[in-house]
C-alpha cells in the first residue's frame, strides 16, 4: 500500500469512515447521508459540500469507485484498497478502545 | 415588488463575511436575488426570516453541475447562482435541526481553502513576484518614475495583505484541527 495514502486515511475523518463503511454496498452520496443519520440517531449529519468534496477526492485516491449514475446521482462502491484502509482504521480504533477500557 | 441594489466588496477570502451579510439582509426583510457586475447585490423585499446562506468553491462541482447541485438539493439547499468561482446556496433555519452548514468538518473547510488557494491566490502571488516586484524596483532604480513605482508599490501591498490574510486564516483552521 502507498504509504502516503495510509498517512492520509489512518486515522481518518469521521466523514471518510462513514463513506467507506456505507459503500460496502453501492450507494450514492445522499444515500450515505441518510444511512449515517439513521445509524447515529441524528447525531452525525453529513453536509453536501463535505460529501461532494470527499467523494471526488476518495474516487481520485482509488478507495472508492464509480459504478453508475441513477437519476443524476452517482453511485459508488468501496474498492479493495478502501477495504484495507477501513480495516486498518478499525484496528486502530479497537486498540484505542482496548487501552482505555483496561484503564478505566 | 420593491427591490434594491447594494454595492459591497468582499475579497476572495471573505466568503464568511459575505454569508453573514446575506443572512442579515434576509433577516431584515431583504431577500437576496443575485450578485452581478462589480459586487452589485440585488435584493427584493420579503418577510423577515432567518435563512442561512453558504458559499462553496468547487471547480469539480461546477464541471459536473447536475450531480453537484443534486447533492445540495437532496440535502435541502436551494442553489442560487455562481459568481466569480463561488456557488451560492441557502436554506431556511426553520428547516434545520440545530445549525447546519454545507461543510460538517474542518478537514473539508480546509479543502475548500486549498482549492481557493490553488486557483486564485497562488496565480496572484506568482504574478506579483514575477511582474510587480521587478517593475517596482525597475521604476525606482532605473527609470526614476516614482509615480509608477508608487502604483506598483500599492499593488504589491494589496497582494501581500491578501496573501497574509489568507495565510492567517489557513493557519487558524489548521490549529483548530490539531486540537
Amino acid at each position: 500500500m502507498d504509504p502516503h495514502l495510509k498517512k492520509v486515511y489512518v486515522p481518518m475523518t469521521e466523514t471518510a469512515f462513514f463513506i467507506l463503511f456505507c459503500l460496502r454496498e453501492p450507494n450514492h452520496g445522499y444515500g450515505v447521508v441518510q444511512t449515517v443519520e439513521r445509524l447515529t440517531e441524528g447525531a452525525v449529519r453529513l453536509a453536501p459540500g463535505t460529501m461532494y468534496g470527499s467523494l471526488s477526492k476518495m474516487e481520485k485516491d482509488g478507495v472508492i469507485r464509480f459504478i453508475r449514475e441513477e437519476d443524476k446521482r452517482k453511485l459508488y462502491q468501496i474498492t479493495e484498497l478502501g477495504r484495507e484502509l477501513l480495516q486498518l482504521e478499525l484496528k486502530r480504533i479497537a486498540r484505542l478502545y482496548q487501552i482505555a477500557k483496561e484503564a478505566l | 415588488m420593491k427591490t434594491k441594489k447594494e454595492f459591497r466588496f468582499f475579497s476572495i477570502m471573505e466568503y464568511e463575511q459575505e454569508q453573514d451579510y446575506l443572512r442579515t439582509m434576509h433577516k431584515s426583510g431583504w431577500k437576496f436575488v443575485k450578485v452581478s457586475g462589480l459586487c452589485c447585490y440585488l435584493f427584493e423585499e420579503c418577510e423577515p426570516e432567518d435563512v442561512i446562506y453558504q458559499l462553496d468553491y468547487n471547480q469539480d462541482g461546477r464541471a459536473h453541475r447536475e450531480e453537484y447541485l443534486r447533492m445540495f438539493a437532496d440535502c435541502g439547499w436551494e442553489y442560487l447562482q455562481d459568481y466569480v468561482g463561488y456557488s451560492y446556496f441557502r436554506k431556511p433555519a426553520s428547516e434545520m435541526n440545530g445549525t447546519e452548514e454545507i461543510f460538517c468538518d474542518d478537514a473539508s473547510r480546509l479543502d475548500m481553502m486549498k482549492r481557493i488557494f490553488r486557483s486564485r491566490v497562488l496565480p496572484l502571488v506568482i504574478i506579483c513576484t514575477l511582474v510587480f516586484i521587478p517593475q517596482f524596483l525597475l521604476q525606482i532604480f532605473s527609470f526614476h518614475n516614482y509615480g509608477l513605482a508608487a502604483g506598483f508599490g500599492c499593488l504589491i501591498a494589496l497582494y501581500l495583505s491578501h496573501f497574509a490574510l489568507f495565510t492567517a486564516k489557513y493557519c487558524r483552521y489548521l490549529r483548530k484541527m490539531q486540537k
